[in-house]
């Protein structure tokens, strides 16, 4: 038998993420990118690694190519060990059964069989869709010295919010006495960030009798943690604080990568002692031209800029002609803005082509600063010459 | 699979013309083009061509390139068969001193040259700034017939280093080679100094030129072979620079700003890897005004930048202004300093208010980890 992890981890990137609508009609959520060089699984995937965890598996059912390719051996994060490293496990036949992941719960359960291979005496449960920093390894620490039989990681929203999110609320010790999802009326303001610790013989018990539930939803928020509380399981919350995200909406990913132009959102990736890692793409240096103006703006390698920027995000290999203006958007890798276009509070995705003269994000003069809502073009769609493309409007393929 | 070539570079070169550039590393290991090394372009033309068996041969200062290279990963040169082998300053027993010239180093790796399954053996000097299709550069020799294939591109003679010029006719058969040592602007054709040749080839000359004492592999061997009519010249079109000075250093540097070059060395698919450090893209602040300049990842910058290149995790505070330089990695230009005609190596640091000036000829070189 191989290895004797004290923890695993295991993340969820299934979800098919139709909220974000073009941007996730070919790859998963967790590989859609962010941040000019990033994916948005890189943030966990590094947070794990720098917890010093070196063993992950990635659940994913839905468009598993990409992010399998974008994973490979895991070097870029480190994963690439000769007991353990990062493993992409879609759902896969057995003699006696197949099937989808049919909940979250049902994924880990699935897994059994990859997680026993490790041993692990814990489980450490992520989500692949959120932006955040965060050192699991004090959490762990938590857990164990609480002997705890699951520990879930909350941050402190504003009770406006509140309803919004699963809430936990606990005793003066973080004891959890109840969670409520999406509740109403919110006694606290504690919201799960959708990250759990599990003593891995506890939840393996539980994943198995939950698997017999047939009205179960066999998820880990409607079913697994309502049940352990009702047994009176040992539950604790780990109090986060510090910048977190979730990424699932185009206004949320929107904002997040807006996060990144302004310091005091605290989200900070130049701290080099928690370095986000990502898979290289081997470009040269960016090029700024003799027309190009860069205002309050992040830019990657392999860019040609050669228009105006204002509060963008420029990834990856993207040309930005002379002539053409970029206020407040997201333009993802490799896409090229032609001469005289301008786009604003939008996201272009990754291989889009814009022609000359396009208004991408047009809206009416009218409309008040911070209420346009975000235009998106489709990865690798081509927008023809002169088209206008009006805020909260969605092309693509 | 392509595993006709092998290769074998040599790191080290003229470091006594880099001023302070190369105190602390070869000529090979220079940073260059804002996030490469010099021996980038050479690694990844050979792996992009398939060729992933190479020898390098080190004399001098060889610690910072060993730190680059690691185990070759980031070239995709981490090979159960194959892959890099850095050959640190050799001592034969019977010279009692590191090598003198390249029959000497070839001669202490024969045995390495000779094990290898390769055909052919590619060898280079690592100071050329170029993306080589190097299958292409063996079809050509194979088809000529000749013995060696010497790589040359038209240049200028800019700077009094040697350079040797070589003449051709319309078949690629060299007529003519000979050295110079004098600046001109005439444009020649200069060979970069890489060979393509047989393996028994090279072992059987660089045996007998070693037997013989011969020190310089191009005047004791090559330019004897010229009459036979057996070496042909393949001419890179491309981008190439021989880059052996603070002169070549940066005019070449300064070349990158123009795209049709930048295409050249970068374009297509065949890319140039290097050391992956995991910067973080660069960020430009409200106060930035930066104007045809190379800006690699991990900058922030909020003063003004011209016609400059700028490696990873360069800052440059509100009111700085830079001109015409090439900042290493890790620089900290600050508030109201003004920098033309800079060359600042890894780690300076220059204060608020300085002011540094050099000339387009004559960049004032700032030495690594300096406070100004």
């Amino acid at each position: 038998m191989p290895g004797n992890k004290q923890c695993v981890a295991m993340l969820l990137a299934g979800g098919q993420g139709t909220r974000l609508g073009v941007l996730t009609k070919e790859v998963a959520k967790p590989a859609v990118p962010f941040g000019g060089k990033y994916r948005i699984i890189d943030f966990t995937l590094s947070n794990t690694i720098n917890s010093d965890i070196d063993t992950i598996g990635v659940l994913t059912q839905y468009q598993p190519f990409e992010l399998n390719q974008y994973i490979g051996n895991g070097q870029p994060w480190d994963f690439d060990r000769l007991e353990g490293g990062a493993f992409v496990l879609p759902p896969y036949q057995t003699a006696k059964s197949g099937e989808w992941y049919k909940g979250t719960a049902n994924a880990i359960y699935q897994n059994i069989n990859f997680l026993d291979r490790y041993s692990p005496q814990y489980v450490l449960i992520l989500s692949g869709d959120h932006i955040y920093k965060m050192n699991y390894s004090k959490m762990l620490k938590e857990h164990i010295s609480k002997g705890a039989d699951c520990t879930i990681a909350v941050l402190n929203v504003p009770l406006e919010e509140a309803s919004r999110f699963g809430i936990m609320n606990a005793d003066k010790d973080g004891r959890i006495t109840e969670f409520e999802e999406k509740p109403k009326k919110p006694k606290s303001t504690k919201a799960s960030m959708g990250i759990y610790i599990f003593t891995w013989a506890k939840l393996k018990e539980y994943l198995i009798k939950d698997e017999e539930d047939k009205t179960s939803f066999n998820d880990f928020g409607k079913n697994i943690i309502p049940n352990m509380l009702n047994d009176g399981q040992k539950m604790y919350t780990y109090d986060f604080s510090g910048y977190w995200k979730d990424v699932g909406t185009i206004s949320s990913l929107w904002e997040a990568n807006m996060d990144l132009l302004k310091p005091e959102s605290g989200l900070n990736l130049y701290d080099r002692s928690w370095i986000i890692y990502a898979r290289n793409a081997a470009e040269p240096p960016h090029y700024a031209g003799p027309d190009s103006h860069l205002f309050n703006s992040v830019v990657s390698e392999g860019g040609e800029i050669n228009g105006e920027i204002y509060n963008s995000v420029i990834s990856t290999g993207v040309v930005i002609e002379k002539g053409a203006k970029i206020f407040d958007s997201v333009i993802m890798p490799n896409s090229i803005i032609r001469a005289g276009t301008e786009v604003r509070h939008s996201i272009i995705g990754w291989g889009a082509e814009i022609l000359e003269n396009c208004k991408i994000g047009e809206h009416q003069l009218s409309a008040t600063a911070g209420e346009w809502k975000i235009a998106v073009v489709g990865p690798r769609t081509q927008v023809s010459k002169g088209t206008i493309v009006a805020a909260g409007e969605m092309v693509g393929k | 699979m392509n595993n006709k070539m092998m290769a074998v570079l040599f790191a080290s070169g003229n470091e006594n013309k880099f001023n302070d550039l190369t105190i602390h590393r070869t000529t090979t290991s220079m940073p260059f083009g804002g996030r490469y090394r010099l021996i980038d372009f050479s690694l990844s033309s050979f792996v992009n061509s398939g060729v992933t068996r190479i020898g390098i041969i080190t004399r001098n200062n060889y610690s910072s390139l060993m730190d680059h290279i690691r185990m070759g990963r980031d070239w995709d040169l981490n090979r159960k068969n194959s892959g890099i082998a850095v050959f640190p300053p050799f001592v034969l027993n019977t010279s009692k001193e590191v090598y003198k010239g390249k029959i000497e180093a070839l001669y202490t790796i024969l045995d390495f040259i000779e094990k290898a399954p390769e055909d052919y053996v590619i060898i280079s000097n690592g100071n050329v700034a170029a993306n080589i299709d190097y299958g292409k550069v063996l079809e050509n020799h194979i088809s000529s017939g000749a013995d060696l294939t010497i790589l040359c591109h038209e240049a200028q003679c800019v700077n009094s280093s040697k350079r040797v010029i070589v003449a051709k006719n319309e078949k690629g058969t060299v007529t003519d080679m000979y050295s110079v040592e004098v600046p001109s602007s005439d444009y020649k054709m200069v060979s970069l100094s890489i060979y393509v040749v047989a393996k028994e080839i090279i072992m059987k000359w660089i045996d007998q030129a070693y037997a013989r004492g011969l020190v310089d592999f191009e005047t004791d061997i090559l330019f004897k072979l010229v009459p036979e009519g057996k070496l042909n010249a393949y001419e890179i079109m491309d981008y190439a620079a021989i880059i052996d000075d603070v002169k070549t250093y940066y005019a070449e540097s300064m070349r990158l700003l123009d795209i049709s070059i930048r295409e050249q060395l970068f374009g297509g698919a065949r890319k140039i890897f290097t050391k992956v450090k995991d910067s973080v893209p660069t960020m430009y602040g409200d106060k930035a005004l930066v104007k045809n300049s190379l800006i690699a990842d991990g900058c922030t910058i909020n003063g003004i930048v011209e016609n400059s290149i700028l490696f990873r995790n360069v800052k440059v505070a509100e009111g700085a202004i830079i001109k015409n330089c090439i900042i290493m990695e890790d620089g900290v230009i600050m508030d109201g300093s003004q920098l033309s005609y800079v060359i600042a190596d890894k780690k300076v640091s220059v204060k608020e208010n300085r002011e540094l000036k050099g000339f387009s000829t004559y960049p004032i070189v700032v030495v690594k980890n300096k406070t100004v």
